[in-house]
């Protein structure tokens, strides 16, 4: 079974975006499952501006290449260097370590495709 | 059951199956006091320096950890492993025929008889009005068929921007629409694996430039609705594209151009037998309808009314995709299989292709989804992994299928045996098959046991890509 | 015999499948509807072997028998007997692409070790195991400058002395990317530098340079080249050949971010135009480099083995948002000027492109000694082969040499084109002899 934390929104493509501020971004377990061993993730760079439901970077690994989208609209104002070296993070701990961005979102919550942990759980069932 | 073990010369604690060339002796030549000054000159050259012998041995050595047609059976679906006739080597070699591309055309009437003769005959046997040799592959020719079909609309003043492909299609379908400046509207199939016509009416419009169909489809199947699909994308003013990876099905039963299919590719190193070199050179010719000729690159071979050949520039061309005549070493060998074979044994390549299939599918413990299929079979792994099953079917001598494509079919194994198969040897192949579905798990995932390596980890070369023997030394 | 040599089938043999598959005959196995069927003739008799042969060696034969003296994007070297007794051994000429790794190690190796090669005569870090030709590479070369680019741009320049077939690829590959080819003009068969300044400008996404030109030109300054176009943030791209290479300066010495060219000037004699295209590029695009990539690993017994990597870049994977849409590729040629490359070994290699400046200085000395010939046309070093000069118009010429046995391009109303390498360097004298004729 895939881990779902509560903690969080989810997107139907799979990205989540925490409550904090600024908010994090990365892939969900079941995504890192689906895709296999991640080896290279595209990001953007810290200053540029990512927009809701629109596409930010890509995740490969050796089979399937994914195209992520955001949960939130802002400027990001972080992005997580480890993943350079040590893609494999996203499987291993893709809620913790495998985070991908930090976003200084223009108003969180407020994309409307943004699913609570309990619909996006049942969405993947 | 074949006891199979593929050759390896590696001692139990030696890290490496067999030494780089660098590795084996690599010597740093200084380049100085040569027939230029220094500062248009580099300083030194390292590489690899082997005695003939030392060449010979590790060339050698590196080909018995290889696997080709001719060790054993190799039912990659889309590929058509046949094989490839010893005599066209020959043919190819001979001195007559080694000449450079810039010859003047009296000078090479025999080249240009040749490739006048190939053109000829593959338009016969595609239904095409005119065909062009100058694509280097299947992909490039798909890549100058729909940039055909471009020139065509432009010159009619039609600016159309989609090309339509299924689902189901070959990866260079998309990227070759794609580099031709399209944007590609995928389709899905019906239940049955086919063409979706309803899906297709509401996808072709003012838009489309055209549609890429291969037919036999990618599960084996007939677009039995062929005709209705040309006629709805010729009502809307596109083309229909035919991707000819799976020819070997129809040859001498059916011809493409008879389909309503405007331009085509062949992918001669599949139907008609050139070798695949480890992955190339193939060659992918263009046949058109006489609406299309005055498109084909250039230059182009036709016949003279004085019974001589030339070639000459088509009048509206779109220019080149190679920067001379294509793989001609390749065209060759076409000719000759073409030659050797004759309509009737084309046909009846054809038929065996179909009959070995249908057999094996016959024999093997895995469900095949999709029925009736042609020349080759999507089966599927149900609750296995099909890559895990391949590896396996390595340790029993053959060479597994293609796995997991097309995605209709999950855990498919797209499984072409190609009519060069005796029945004992599909029986064998076929034993391959279903002893790597009686094998348990572990076993699938320790496999291949019995290959010159073992699985080998995707995750670190693709994480940390070292890509020359340099980058082995930086380490 | 009828039907396919090829098929195994005996009647018994058909009989039983049929009958373990449920039907009367083969025709019950096709689904292909009346309306489509196709029951008229192809008109391709089948020949057996020897009249195949026969036929065919007959026709190559109606081909004159002329010394070649000719080059342009595509040359010819000896290859040794060993290159052509080992590729032709059939687990590498009957093998397929290596997506099973572990069963060919083999021909993974030797692409890896082709690739290394190309690192070492580039400077560059990574090579792919092939594309086409020269033509197509450089193609790809501009869609890669086009990819990586950050600021937008439509224009790729050229040098005015291209091969015509490489510039009509290059324009043919670049029509999808909405980007035009322009030429910057010459001076005395190099770049020339002033020219190019003034053409570059911002919306410019790569300059190309080749080394040796079209012409056999050594360019004097690439680097210069290089400057101009990183100026611009455009790419550098140099073409140049494996031979020339071992020779010249480092492509990556001069700036050169991506490099292409017809790397079967070693591993195969001349043949029409088969090409092997030679690409490398800067580590930095890794990610948008077009083609197949051959990579180290390790395997499950812990040793080192090779696999294909990075396939995600690929048209199976990333199908529309592929990097190209190559599969096939010339892997097999590949293979073939690898071995040619370890059969000459470095000393062979810089001997072999050493002589080639000699001879064609060599040559264009002799004919400029004839009355009504200048050589070489350009003050220049040069490689394998030079333009000269004739007082007669170059294409009659050209037809009255070729009446005497002779091949040389004739490139304009008063200028023709001569090649020479190891291959025809014995037969120098008889050009000469013939020219002093014709002039």
């Amino acid at each position: 079974m895939f881990d779902v934390p509560d903690d969080r929104q989810y997107l139907e493509s799979h990205e989540w975006a925490s409550d904090d501020d600024p908010v994090r971004v990365g892939i969900s377990d079941f995504a890192q499952d689906e895709l296999g061993d991640v080896v290279y993730v595209e990001l953007p760079e810290v200053g540029d501006e990512v927009t809701a439901g629109e596409e930010f970077g890509v995740v490969e690994s050796i089979k399937a290449v994914s195209d992520l989208y955001s949960p939130v609209s802002g400027e990001v104002v972080a992005v997580n260097d480890d993943l350079a070296d040590a893609p494999e993070l996203v499987n291993e701990d893709p809620y913790g370590d495998g985070w991908m961005l930090e976003v200084d979102a223009d108003d969180p919550g407020a994309f409307d495709g943004l699913l609570s942990a309990e619909e996006y759980r049942a969405q993947i069932e | 059951m074949t006891d199979y073990d593929q050759a390896r010369w590696s001692r139990e604690d030696d890290p490496v199956y067999e030494s780089l060339l660098a590795e084996k002796r690599s010597t740093t030549v200084e380049v100085e006091g040569g027939p230029l000054p220094d500062d248009l000159t580099r300083e030194s050259v390292t590489l690899p320096d082997p005695a003939e012998p030392e060449l010979a041995r590790h060339y050698t050595r590196l080909s018995e950890m290889n696997y080709g047609v001719e060790s054993g059976p190799y039912p990659l679906g889309s590929c058509t492993m046949k094989y490839n006739p010893a005599f066209s080597e020959d043919v190819a070699a001979d001195p007559n025929g080694l000449v450079h591309p810039d010859r003047p055309d009296d000078t090479i009437q025999g080249i240009l008889e040749l490739a006048y003769g190939l053109q000829r005959d593959l338009a016969r046997i595609g239904g095409m009005d005119a065909v062009t040799l100058q694509p280097p592959a299947g992909a490039a020719g798909e890549f100058t068929g729909i940039s055909i079909a471009q020139a065509y609309h432009e010159a009619r003043g039609e600016d159309r921007s989609e090309v339509i492909v299924p689902a189901s299609a070959h990866g260079t379908n998309f990227a070759s629409a794609v580099m031709a400046g399209y944007d590609v509207v995928e389709l899905p199939s019906a239940d049955d694996g086919r063409l979706d016509l309803d899906a297709l009416e509401a996808a072709v419009g003012d838009e489309t430039a055209a549609l890429m169909l291969t037919n036999p489809n990618t599960l084996g199947l007939f677009e039995r609705e062929v005709t209705a699909a040309a006629d709805l994308v010729h009502d809307a003013g596109g083309l229909l594209y035919y991707d000819g990876a799976n020819l070997n099905a129809l040859l001498g039963r059916a011809r493409p151009g008879d389909m309503g299919f405007d331009v085509m590719h062949y992918n001669v190193h599949k139907t008609f037998g050139t070798p695949h070199g480890g992955g190339g050179p193939g060659a992918g010719p263009v046949g058109v309808v006489d609406d299309l000729a005055p498109y084909l690159p250039t230059p182009h071979v036709r016949e003279t009314e004085s019974g001589t050949y030339e070639t000459y520039e088509p009048e509206r061309s779109i220019g080149k995709v190679h920067g001379f005549a294509g793989n001609w070493l390749v065209l060759v060998k076409t000719y000759a299989y073409v030659a050797r074979l004759g309509e009737e044994g084309l046909r009846d390549a054809s038929a065996k292709a179909v009959l070995n299939a249908n057999y094996l599918a016959e024999q093997i413990d895995f469900e095949v989804p999709y029925r009736p299929f042609h020349h080759e079979f999507a089966a599927t792994a149900g609750d296995r992994d099909a890559a895990d099953v391949a590896k396996r079917m390595l340790d029993y001598g053959v060479h597994p299928p293609t796995t997991k494509w097309p995605e209709l079919v999950p855990e498919a194994m797209l499984t072409e045996p190609t009519e060069i198969e005796s029945r004992e040897t599909l029986d064998d192949l076929a034993r391959a098959f279903n002893a790597a579905a009686a094998d348990s798990d572990e076993e699938l995932e320790a496999a291949p046991t019995r290959t010159a390596a073992r699985r080998i980890d995707q995750a670190s070369a693709a994480r940390n890509p070292r890509l020359s023997w340099q980058a082995l030394d930086d380490e | 015999m009828t039907g396919s040599p090829y098929a195994p089938h005996t009647e018994a043999e058909t009989r039983a499948m049929l009958d373990a598959v449920g039907v009367d005959d083969e025709e019950a196995l096709f689904d292909i509807p009346d309306a489509v069927a196709f029951d008229g003739d192809l008109d391709i008799p089948a020949r057996d072997e020897r009249a195949v042969r026969e036929e065919m060696a007959a026709t190559l034969e109606r081909n004159d028998d002329v010394v070649e003296f000719l080059g342009r994007g595509h040359h010819d070297h000896y290859v040794p007997a060993a290159v052509e007794d080992l590729a032709g051994r059939s687990e590498f000429l009957t093998s397929y692409t290596q997506y099973q790794p572990e069963v060919t190690q083999g021909f993974l190796q030797a692409l890896f070790e082709y690739q290394s090669m190309l690192v070492e005569l580039t400077g560059l870090s990574v090579a792919n195991c092939s594309m086409y030709d020269a033509a197509t590479a450089l193609g790809e070369a501009a869609l890669l400058a086009d990819r990586v680019r950050d600021a937008d741009g439509d224009r790729v320049l050229v040098p005015e002395h291209l091969q015509s077939g490489r510039r009509a690829t290059l324009e043919r590959y670049v029509a999808g990317a909405d980007l035009a080819v322009e030429a910057y003009p010459m001076d005395d068969g190099c770049a020339d530098l002033d020219a190019l300044e003034s053409a570059v400008g911002e919306d410019v996404v790569m300059i190309y340079a080749e080394n040796p030109t079209v012409r056999g030109v050594i360019e004097e300054r690439p680097a210069a080249v290089g400057d101009l176009a990183h100026d611009a943030d455009a790419l550098f791209c140099l073409g140049s050949d494996p031979v020339a290479l071992a020779l010249l300066r480092e492509p990556a010495a001069v700036g050169a971010d991506v490099v292409v060219g017809e790397a079967d000037a070693l591993g195969l004699p001349v043949s029409y135009g088969t090409g092997l295209g030679l690409f490398a590029c800067r580590e930095a695009y890794l990610r948008q480099i077009p083609g197949r990539l051959v990579g180290a690993s390790t395997d499950a017994a812990d040793r080192r083995a090779f696999t294909l990597t990075l396939q995600t870049r690929e048209q199976h994977i990333r199908k529309e948002r592929a990097t190209s849409n190559i599969c096939t590729n010339q892997a097999w040629v590949a293979l073939r000027t690898a071995m040619h490359v370890a059969a000459l070994g470095p000393d062979g290699l810089v001997e072999l492109a050493e002589r080639c400046v000699r001879e064609a200085a060599g040559l264009a000395e002799r004919l400029d000694a004839v009355s009504g010939i200048e050589a070489p046309v350009h003050d220049r070093h040069h490689f394998r082969e030079f333009v000269l000069g004739s007082d007669r118009p170059a294409p009659a010429l050209a037809d009255d040499l070729l009446a005497e046995g002779f091949a040389v391009h004739a490139i304009d109303e008063h200028r023709l084109q001569a090649c020479v390498t190891e291959t025809n360097a014995d037969r120098v004298e008889d050009l000469v002899a013939a020219v002093e004729v014709v002039a």
